[in-house]
């Protein structure tokens, strides 16, 4: 019996951000933005966080953010790239996020920004991330999900359709919110909290996008991708499709980047409990001002 | 798991006379290192500083340390020879 093909080639992915590391800070706004939202975060948390990890480190610029905020204590970027390890200023390990190298119940807090949209087994991870935490740790992470690069999905599709008879992947599969929040819970995480942050942003062309995404060390890794060069007649018709369906009035074309943020904790008795049925000290009835029915009657109109 | 346990810093007194001084950026961070497990059977680590690798003997494997830097990743790993194990 062969093994499923896995979805993304991490090791293409390594080398794809080895060779854009020098030029990294030129293409991480969308990093940044996450980082200030993470430091707004960990500001309404009254709580001090001594060992944290930064999975998927890019090139340190979440942790150079956030190392100033004085309740967390060691912060370790963990980066797939060796070349973007090098560019982090603090504690760094290359690793990859699908084999963390970290023992059980030793850590206070993982932070990860953008990373986890590519790994092949998010659940997996997700479990290894809850074991490497301590009891009332702190998951606080942001992936790129939901119609993320829609736009350009789309524009290849009618593309390749029209001039192969057939399309191949190009964007990968992202996940929506509810999925996130249900894995979340699966891997024994309490008080799960999912929200969506739809970022767009406009670019001169179809063409600075793709530059963009390339500078982000973010091409194509699918396995199933197909591996023959882009013809220019294609790489024309899939502007020409870009710029038909989401061209703007002054002539620039928008991406929509949906980032999903997720906070979830390791149960500890400290956190709020729900109690047990039939615990109650008020009716509900009572706060509503109505008559209370019993289950299952229906109430008169 | 309760076989998962913490990496221990082996003492330099084998080493010979000199070795010990690493230049500023090939030094690892030892509140790091004892985070660190092998991430392929979270076991613990044995760090030798000649060699400046992090040995996982359940999983027969070594982790490179470059500049500072633990490489943690599977394909980093050199298999042991017979006598390392």
């Amino acid at each position: 019996m062969g093994e499923a093909q896995e979805l993304f080639d991490r090791i293409l992915l390594a080398q794809r951000r080895n060779n854009v590391a020098a030029s990294a800070g030129d293409h991480a706004f969308l990093l940044e933005r996450v980082a200030l939202d993470f430091a707004d975060r960990l500001a309404g948390i009254k709580r001090t966080f001594p060992v944290g990890l930064n999975l998927g480190a890019f090139n340190g610029v979440l942790s150079r953010h956030l190392r100033s905020c004085e309740r967390i204590g060691m912060l370790v970027d963990v980066e797939l790239s060796v070349e973007m390890a090098r560019q982090c200023d603090g504690p760094c390990v290359v690793a990859d996020e699908e084999f963390l190298p970290f023992s059980d119940g030793t850590l206070d807090l993982v932070l990860s920004g953008l990373s986890l949209q590519l790994v092949n087994d998010l659940p997996g991870v997700l479990i290894q991330i809850f074991r490497s935490l301590k009891a009332d740790g702190l998951l606080l992470a942001s992936m790129l999900g939901g119609e993320t690069l829609k736009e350009l999905r789309h524009a290849w599709l009618i593309a390749e359709d029209e001039i192969y008879g057939g399309a191949s992947p190009r964007v990968a599969p992202f996940a929506n919110l509810r999925d996130v929040g249900s894995l979340l819970q699966r891997a024994g995480f309490a008080l799960p909290v999912v929200d969506l942050d739809r970022v767009q942003v406009t670019y001169s062309s179809p063409l600075a996008l793709m530059q963009e995404l390339k500078g982000m060390g973010a091409s194509n890794i699918l396995n199933a991708r197909l591996k023959k060069p882009v013809t220019r007649a294609l790489l024309q018709r899939v502007c020409e499709v870009y710029h038909q369906c989401y061209g703007l009035d002054d002539g620039r074309v928008s991406a929509t980047f949906d980032i999903v943020n997720m906070t979830a904790w390791v149960p500890h008795s400290s956190q709020q409990q729900p109690l047990k049925p039939g615990t109650a000290h008020a009716r509900l009835a009572d706060a509503l001002g109505v008559k209370e029915m019993p289950a299952g009657e229906k109430a008169r109109r | 798991m309760s076989n998962r346990e913490r990496v221990t810093a082996v003492s330099e007194k084998n080493s010979p006379q000199g070795v010990t001084q690493q230049s500023d950026e090939s030094i690892v961070d030892p509140k790091l290192l004892e985070l660190l497990v092998c991430p392929l059977t979270k076991t613990r680590l044995i760090y030798n500083a000649q060699t400046k690798e992090l040995i996982s003997k359940a999983a027969g494997v070594a982790f490179p340390i470059r500049k500072g830097i633990p490489l943690m990743t599977p394909d980093a790993a050199r298999q042991l020879d017979g006598d390392e194990k």
